[in-house]
């Protein structure tokens, strides 16, 4: 039998994972010259077009080693970004061992650190790669350095390469085989395999990934989820080689996919251990972690007939994406639409820019939220993520807030600014670790709510680009939150209301009440824009009204062109949503969410 | 509830109104995108028998003549027309139409075309309204919109048509490129020492295709603002209005019993013929309008096709909103009994819950069951229309 490695590619975001897995796959021959192209394995439109990975990929390659032998490489690629971590988290369990990727010219940034530590909670084998060495701005030395005092690895077994020109590939090809551990496990014990990734297929239905540690798996097999609780039988096993190609079993250190019956990867839960029914192992395997939505939006269809779509679109979307949450909302302004929970705000984008474009439904999005818990005065607790069922102020006794532990790898010169920049954002530490020379590590504690809005643009822009952010969640903290609403012509629009802490209501309020006087075409009359607490006005702008607009000359002839001059405005018209007697257009809900001045 | 819709307009009736498109000028000036030729004369024969063959063409069959209550030459710029021309224009129209003795019959001139002769014939022939391209009486102002004349000229003009005819009309150009309010209440102090019985008055647009667009694209060319231009407006209005002018159409201007019937007509929503390159006509609840292009227009007739390229039926419905827009821009507003009563429908059925809007933000106002535009509401007047669309 074949020799297997089980492995995945870890990094900061664009350091080159799905490059350097191109050209794995290319010398490996498992795809044909005609075939290829540019971060093969990102498969989404959306992956192709931002060139981000926001789903892991798997492939099995064959590889004839420089020994003599043959290998089975098991790969998977995995994001980057830090919404989608727990995919790397469940990646990384699949695996022995894990290429780790460092930019030549950026170094060691704050996803490498925070990738390598799961690596290393996972007992994975690592191997540095250093990519991206044919930049003029490579520094090849610089990046052996920051590897052995930030990460901690053997910087002399780093492999230096050039995903994009091909350079190094057979090295690491060679370090994989010779520097990586092979899966052990015991194939005539129960089984134990781990779905560590799932998506669906329209013509097959969900397809799981899995990684056998113990036992082995066989078509027939009636397979049970230890943590979802449910049991489903076994249609068809195999590798995953571009296509599917079914084998007779998957056994112990091996990885491929099941086609089960499952209909919809809600169905299931991704990192859930499954085991044969009818001799099932004792436990699951440990380290199962629930993906958690941390910032919920409502969204609603621009126009209120779209709403059945948005159904049908969401409900396509969740097939194929076990993180996304979603639960029936209504506004007073925009009619039906639905709570979401998501992974963080990239998770947000992605999930409102596929329903637009793959769906065709314009969306009005509400300002993200995270979870508070309140402890109300009748001596209940409640959950709120959305500022439409905030209690009476009168009734809270005391709220809290969900924290972070945010670690943020900078140049030592950018240090004030950036202990400046966590102040401002509520942090209440920060604690700072030289990680090698001129290089910090600056650890704070600062409130989840505080770097939805625009911490990160802010960190990249005083950084000048070399700042790298990373964060997990802690616990929940007292809190002093208020609800803003924002009225437009007096009236409240519900979509545009927002939780937020006192200190930071007053700021935020103006820059909502600008950002809409921008983005709201002027009007017949003037337009106050109000930011309120309670009754109070916070923050307040104006539209003036336009003072002329009127055709003078007016005969005729004139009356056809007209007309269809009028029936343009019209149709431009329903680009706009109405409120009371002011149209916003759909831009402006979105322009509010952003921080960043253009 | 909306009973008994007639299905098509009421307005089948015969159009008792007659517009005819002269294309020809001197010069085109920089700001003028009308459909017209320059300095092309040789043309006028040619286009002559064009308006022949059009007009011959109209309701064959019916006993002719028909009577008419307006006529209208506009162009381009009329008077350039020789004597000869026009006197075979008019001929061309008497042969066809019959005017009524009440008729209103207005000829668009250039202050410069005006010769004692030319008016004597036009009177002759039954005009009996001059409508003047004055737009200025600054000289600078004029060099700036690039027209031939300057004050004496407009005033000589004047003196020259009252001898024959009373109704004059005047037309000025508001926010020419480096307008002042003083210069704006200048040309307002000179129109009413001329005391004309109509004014127009136009605030400068810079159009696409023009010379003006050119140059203010690259910068050349400085608009009025539109807090100036909203104040010049007014600034015409309340100084017309104060000194016994009734200010009837968003930018029509007259003394008691002077309005221009043949514009009326059109606010109104009454049918009526055109003839001539870009002119449009309303027949039979059917709105047609010729090529704009004067060459196309007279290929087109002379090889015995209809110089008529886009036509579009207007129903019932569309028909009382067309009368309800244009209806508005009439200052006096609109009888909305009666306006139910020629229609169909009600106001209010049209414009939905916008009506109430407009009347609570006093953008309109319903007074003895006249709803009309308040001064706020004139001003803004475009944004209000796609509502009742
Ligand atoms: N010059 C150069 N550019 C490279 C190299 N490898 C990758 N890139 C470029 O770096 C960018 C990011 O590459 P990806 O492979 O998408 O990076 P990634 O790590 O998969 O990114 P995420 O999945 O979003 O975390 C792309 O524009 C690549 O073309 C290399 O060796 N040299
Ligand atoms: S005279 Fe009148 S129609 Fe002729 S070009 Fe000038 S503005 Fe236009
Ligand atoms: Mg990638």
């Amino acid at each position: 039998m074949k020799q297997i490695r089980n492995f995945c590619i870890i990094a900061h975001i664009d350091h080159g994972k799905s490059t350097l897995a191109d050209r794995l796959i290319q010398v490996c021959g498992g795809v044909s010259l005609r075939d290829l192209h540019d971060q093969m394995l990102d498969s989404m439109d959306i992956e192709r077009e931002r060139g981000i990975t926001i789903k892991s990929n798997t492939i099995s390659l064959d590889y004839k080693a420089k020994n003599g032998n043959d290998y089975l490489l098991n790969l998977i690629d995995t994001p980057g970004h830090v919404d989608f971590s727990h995919e790397v988290r469940r990646s990384l369990m699949a695996c022995e061992g894990a290429l780790i990727i460092v930019d030549a010219s950026q170094g060691v940034e704050a996803q490498t650190v925070a990738n390598l530590y799961l690596a290393l909670e996972h007992d994975l084998e690592l191997l540095p790669v250093i990519n991206k060495i044919d930049l003029p701005s490579a520094d090849v030395e610089r990046a052996r350095e920051a590897i052995d005092a930030e990460l901690g690895l053997d910087p002399l077994e780093a492999i230096p390469v050039s995903a994009k020109a091909g350079i190094g590939i057979e090295e690491v090809l060679e370090g994989i085989v010779e520097r990586l551990p092979s899966p052990t496990g015991d194939p005539d014990a129960p089984l134990k395999a781990l779905i560590f990734d799932a998506h669906f297929d329209k013509y097959r239905g969900v397809i799981l990934q899995c990684r056998v540690m113990e036992g082995t798996l066989r078509p027939k097999d009636t397979i049970h989820f230890m943590h979802a609780n449910r049991d489903f039988t076994v249609d068809e096993l195999g590798y995953n080689q571009f296509k599917l190609v079914p084998k007779t079993q998957l056994q112990a250190g091996e990885v491929g996919y099941i086609v089960a019956g499952v209909k919809s990867v809600q169905d299931i839960e991704i990192g859930d251990t499954i085991t044969l029914l009818d001799r099932p192992a004792d436990e699951p395997i440990p380290g199962y972690q629930e993906a958690k939505q941390v910032v919920f939006s409502s969204i609603y269809p621009m126009s209120t007939d779209q709403y059945v779509d948005l159904t049908k679109a969401l409900d396509k979307l969740a097939i194929n994406d076990a993180a996304l949450t979603y639960e029936k909302d209504s506004s007073a302004a925009l009619g039906f639409g639905f709570r979401c929970g998501f992974l963080g705000l990239l998770h947000l984008d992605v999930v409102q820019e596929r329903i637009q474009r793959e769906f065709d439904i314009g969306l009005v999005i509400s300002a993200p939220s995270v979870k508070y818990i309140l402890e109300l005065t009748d001596g209940s607790t409640v959950e709120v993520d959305n500022p439409s069922y905030w209690p009476e102020p009168m009734t809270i006794q005391s709220a809290s807030e969900p924290y972070i532990k945010a670690s943020i790898l900078t140049p030592e010169s950018y240090v004030g600014p950036v202990m400046e920049l966590c102040r401002e954002h509520r942090s209440e530490s920060q604690t700072m670790n030289y990680l090698s020379a001129g290089r910090i590590e600056v650890i704070s504690e600062m409130p989840l709510g505080e770097v939805l809005f625009d911490f990160y643009g802010k960190l990249k822009m005083i950084t000048r680009g070399y700042g790298s952010f990373d964060y997990e969640p802690i616990e929940y903290r007292k809190t002093d939150v208020v609800k803003v609403d924002i009225l437009v012509n007096k009236e409240p629009v519900d979509t545009l209301s927002y939780l937020v802490h006192r200190e930071k209501a007053r700021t935020r309020a103006l820059h909502y009440c600008e950002r809409l006087a921008k983005e709201i075409p002027r009007h017949q009359f003037k337009i106050p824009i109000q930011g309120v607490i309670g009754g109070n006005v916070i923050a307040r702008t104006t539209i003036a009204p336009f003072r002329k607009d009127v055709t003078e000359k007016l005969y005729g002839g004139d009356v056809t062109r007209k007309k269809k001059l009028l029936e343009k405005q019209k149709k431009g018209k329903a680009k706009m949503k109405q409120f009371g007697s002011v149209n916003i257009p759909q831009k402006a809900f979105v322009s509010v969410l952003r921080a960043d001045n253009d | 509830m909306i009973i008994n819709h007639p299905h098509w307009s009421s307005d089948l009736t015969i159009p008792r109104s007659v517009y005819v498109h002269v294309p020809f000028c001197r010069h085109r000036c920089g700001y003028c995108n009308f459909t017209l030729v320059a300095n092309r004369d040789e043309w006028v024969e040619g286009y002559l028998n064009a308006i022949e063959k059009e007009i011959s063409a109209v309701n064959v069959g019916m006993p002719a003549p028909q009577e008419v209550d307006t006529v209208f030459l506009g162009g381009g710029t009329p008077s350039h027309l020789s004597a000869d021309q026009l006197e075979r224009l008019i001929y061309i129209l008497t042969n066809k139409f019959l005017f009524a003795s009440e008729i209103e019959f207005s000829i668009e001139a250039n202050p410069n075309d005006i010769t004692a002769e030319k008016v004597e014939l036009l009177s002759s022939l039954g005009v009996n309204r001059f409508s003047l391209g004055v737009q200025s009486f600054n000289s600078k102002k004029l060099q700036t919109l690039e027209r031939d004349h300057d004050a004496q000229v407009v005033r000589d003009a004047i003196d020259t048509i009252r001898k024959r005819v009373a109704d004059i009309s005047i037309d000025l150009i508001i926010g020419s490129p480096g307008e002042t309010l003083e210069s704006w209440q200048n040309d307002l102090d000179d129109v009413l020492s001329i005391n004309p019985t109509h004014i127009s008055t136009y605030s400068l647009t810079i159009e696409k295709g023009t010379q003006f667009w050119n140059r203010w694209n690259r910068g050349d060319l400085n608009e009025v603002s539109e807090d100036s231009a909203a104040d010049y407006y007014e600034t015409g209005i309340d100084f017309l209005t104060n000194n016994g002018f009734d200010h009837y159409e968003v930018s029509n201007f007259s003394r008691y019993g002077f309005r221009c019937r043949h514009n009326e007509n059109y606010w109104l929503g009454k049918s009526y013929y055109g003839f001539g390159p870009g002119a449009a006509s309303y027949i039979d609840g059917m709105r047609g309008m010729n090529h704009r292009s004067t060459s196309r227009y007279l290929q087109l007739v002379q090889s015995g096709q209809s110089p008529t390229v886009e036509s579009e039926l207007v129903d019932a419905e569309a028909s009382a909103r067309e009368k309800l827009i244009f209806g508005l821009r009439r200052i006096q507003g609109i009888d909305v009994n009666a306006y139910r009563e020629e229609t169909g429908y009600t106001v209010f059925e049209l414009a939905e819950k916008d009506m109430n809007r407009l009347l609570v933000q006093k953008l309109l106002e319903l007074e003895d069951q006249t709803l009309r535009l308040t001064r706020s509401g004139l001003l803004v007047s475009d944004s209000i229309w796609p509502l009742f669309l």
